[in-house]
């Protein structure tokens, strides 16, 4: 039995309350959470519809991002840097799946390339900002590309 | 060009001044899914198929090397990895038993964390904060569209290397 457990830790799981009513909207479906330590981003459907929504953990509050939802795209894959001000995503306009990286210091949007042909589908950023990963579908598998910005 | 033009391109400009990689061009794998960043950028975890199971594979980023997980190999098939800033906290989602449970595996200390989320809930993705020391889960099943963080600090030290400042808009 020793030997089975070492290494184990067990404990009691706590979960961080009272964070349903000010972050999250039960009448909305959350997924593919991005934790900084004090934010947290997620993908959001509401009446059949997704969007990208920052909260901030610390003050429990949702935070405005301008121009970042717009109505001709979907978000499909969201990730958020350690400090809060950078966000990459995917996003399906026009029927191509674009690479966006959003800064909120700026409030301005720039979107990436990648090396070449194929399907991103998840994205996520280094805590610094400065590296993406990318899966992406290509040549019928499935591929990481790494971007240094 | 006029001032709407100059500024539609300065708010929405294509890049210019970033480089592109792919990681099969440097570790050769047949499949490469869910990757996952340390806070650093140094390390990458990422899911491949070894016999025919999906798992967890650790990598430092600029030399490919292939990092051991002492324990998370036990628990495959693996979905979702995670990681603190360093890396010496590695999260997944293992699906080794009946239902999907969390499991962390300290690489400093050499510890495995298994994480019991009560109340049959289950967790579809995870995601680690750099300090490790919170987890936030996507729930499925009946609790589908949920998400819950969980407070890991009386558990995990935090990940000593990360250091990092809030940006908060003024």
């Amino acid at each position: 039995m020793v030997t089975i457990l070492g290494g184990c830790s067990f404990g009691r799981t706590i979960y961080i309350t009272g964070l349903d009513s000010k972050v999250f909207d039960n009448l909305k479906s959350y997924s593919q959470p991005s934790l900084a330590n004090r934010w947290l981003a997620t993908l959001v459907t509401s009446n059949g519809r997704v969007v990208i929504e920052l909260a901030d953990l610390k003050n429990r509050k949702r935070i405005f991002l301008p121009g970042i939802n717009t109505l001709d795209s979907e978000p499909i894959s969201v990730s958020i840097s350690a400090n809060g001000d950078k966000l990459a995503f995917l996003r399906k306009r026009n029927d191509l799946v674009e690479l966006i990286l959003y800064r909120r210091r700026t409030g301005s949007l720039q979107r990436l390339r990648l090396n070449s042909n194929g399907v991103p589908s998840r994205v996520t950023v280094d805590g610094s900002g400065r590296v993406l990963a990318v899966q992406v579908f290509r040549n019928g598998k499935s591929e990481i590309d790494l971007i240094r910005l | 060009m006029s001032l709407k033009i100059f500024a539609l391109i300065a708010i929405f400009g294509l890049s210019a001044c970033s480089q592109t990689d792919s990681l099969s061009d440097k570790f050769i794998q047949n499949d490469q899914q869910d990757p996952a960043l340390s806070g650093n950028g140094r390390k990458i975890a990422l899911i491949i198929f070894r016999n025919g199971q999906k798992t967890v594979e650790l990598r430092e980023l600029n030399t490919g090397k292939v990092l051991p997980l002492r324990h998370l190999t036990r628990h495959r098939p693996h979905s979702s990895p995670a990681l603190s800033w360093s890396g010496r906290y590695v999260a997944v989602i293992a699906h080794s038993t009946n239902t999907p449970r969390i499991i962390i595996e300290d690489r400093l200390k050499g510890r495995l964390h298994p994480l019991f989320l009560g109340g049959n809930r289950l967790p579809r993705r995870i995601s680690l904060s750099p300090d490790g020391l919170k987890l936030a889960i996507q729930l499925g099943d009946i609790d589908r569209g949920r998400i819950k963080i969980i407070d890991l600090s009386r558990k995990l030290d935090p990940d000593q290397a990360f250091q990092g400042r809030d940006f908060v808009l003024k």
